[in-house]
């Protein structure tokens, strides 16, 4: 599951408010090299939120890899800036399409409903009893 | 062993009578009342109805079965393909058709192609193993979710989308389409391609359709429907509830209801653009075909590999056939759109 992924997900529980964001707890995770994609992410970028990439990024220990405000789109699109390492948009490409969560869970805020994350696949079903 | 085998599994249930209502607790496992949706006319709020038990994990458990061997013969798309009226096809035309269903159902519901207004998500629901999900996001160069309720089918669907380099626009998870995973809003295109025979809630299911659809968005859904009801009509007639229910039992679907219900079920929710036709003739094709595959060597020993839950439904074909013919089965395309600016 890519953090991308997970930033779509949401709670459905009964009793949840938002049922977002879920939080990630993850037991194996790995990085894939995929290529950029300027295009891809402009077209990505406004349904992202940004906090709960944020957060995820942190909760996976990677403390420094985005900051707290999203930065100026000028900034993340500067002409060059794909090529330039550690540039916004290099940051933002590799936190929501190069990291992949293998084993894990998603947390609801609002509920402490656990969702399994089982080779890479969140399984989202929830009991009779929940819906 | 095939006709031992079909007396086994028939269900020892009575049809329902007209005029009562089946509360859904006495459902017997697995196999569920056939009472389609009341018609407009008759102006009947029905109660939503609990999936009948049984009934997620029945559909789970025959793609987790299933799929692999679909995709054997068959390949990626696990859908009708589109064919013109008459037309005989042979079966390289068949993968053809199926890529030709996806592009007319795009076109029918005049999805932009421009680089502006085109479609940057996606949600593919009952996406199978991802053969819509991969056409779409590759087509518009969009993140495309899917879900299924089928594990296996998710996990050859990410396998499938990471060999052809997709991975990044392309990922399919496990959840249910009546509570999907997603917050308001998120997808431009919402895409149902026959999923929704297997939705025990119509208008739940097209609710949540419009509840994840952004603003401006576009809903398409390509669906198996049994004939809208005349006026007069309270329901089916017995023969063809029967029929229905031979073939609901094998492929683990819950009540059918007419295209018209969907019309008024996205009328009820405010959709705008609501467009439907009926494809029935275009897909005609298909059945035959697909029986023609499961009577090749190939089909016969891959049947034989998979599980019982697969034979029922091949053995069952031909009453799709049977349906398509009687014009009790509609092949229908639904689509709309959501009010707001894109």
């Amino acid at each position: 599951m890519r953090l991308l992924t997970h930033n779509m997900l949401a709670s459905n529980v009964r009793g949840a408010t938002t049922g977002y964001p879920l939080k990630l707890e993850a037991s194996n995770w790995c990085t894939k090299e995929v290529e950029l994609n300027a295009d891809f992410i402009r077209g990505l970028l406004p349904k992202i939120d940004w906090r709960a990439l944020v957060a995820t990024t942190r909760a996976l220990g990677l403390p420094d890899l985005l900051p707290d405000e999203q930065p100026p789109e000028e900034e993340i699109f500067a002409k060059g800036a794909a090529d330039v390492e550690g540039s916004a948009i290099r940051r933002i490409h590799h936190a929501l399409l190069e990291i992949h969560v293998q084993q894990g869970s998603l947390t609801c805020p609002d509920t402490n409903r656990s969702f399994p994350i089982d080779k890479g696949i969140p399984n989202m079903m929830l009991h009779e009893d929940e819906v | 062993m095939a006709h031992a085998a079909l007396l086994h599994w028939s269900p020892l249930l009575s049809l329902p009578s007209s005029t009562s209502r089946r509360p859904a607790r006495s459902r017997r496992r697995g196999v569920v009342s056939l009472r389609p949706m009341a018609s407009s006319t008759a102006q009947q709020q029905q109660a939503p109805a609990p999936a009948p038990p049984g009934l997620k994990e029945g559909i789970a458990g025959f793609y987790d079965e299933s799929s692999g061997m679909w995709e054997n013969i068959w390949g990626d798309h696990m859908h009708h393909g589109f064919y013109d009226s008459g037309e005989a096809a042979s079966m390289a035309d068949h993968r053809r058709a199926q890529i030709r269903m996806i592009e007319e159902a795009l076109a029918f519901a005049a999805v932009p192609d421009d680089p502006e207004k085109k479609p940057k998500t996606i949600v593919d629901v009952g996406c199978g193993i991802g053969g819509s999900s991969r056409y779409l996001a590759n087509k518009y160069g969009a993140q495309c979710k899917g879900i299924t309720l089928s594990p296996v089918q998710a996990e050859r669907g990410n396998a499938l989308a990471a060999a052809q380099g997709l991975s990044d626009k392309v990922s399919l998870q496990v959840a249910d389409a009546l509570e999907q995973p997603f917050a308001d809003g998120q997808f431009d295109l919402v895409w149902s391609m026959e999923s929704g025979e297997h939705m025990p809630d119509k208008r739940k299911f097209v609710t949540e359709l419009a509840r994840v659809t952004a603003p401006g968005g576009t809903i398409i859904i390509v669906t198996w429907c049994h004939r809208n009801l005349e006026p007069s009509e309270t329901s089916l007639k017995p023969d063809e509830l029967n029929l229905l229910k031979r073939i609901c039992d094998a492929f683990y679907l819950p009540d059918w209801c007419s295209p018209s219900d969907y019309v008024n079920i996205a009328q009820s929710l405010s959709l705008e653009d609501i467009k439907t036709a009926d494809w029935s003739e275009n897909v005609a094709p298909f059945w035959p075909a697909v029986i023609k595959s499961a009577l090749t060597w190939k089909g016969l020993t891959s049947l034989l590999t998979t599980g019982w839950k697969t034979v029922r439904g091949a053995m069952v074909m031909p009453l799709m056939i049977q349906g398509y013919r009687k014009g009790l089965i509609k092949f229908a395309i639904i689509t709309c759109r959501k009010p707001g600016a894109a």
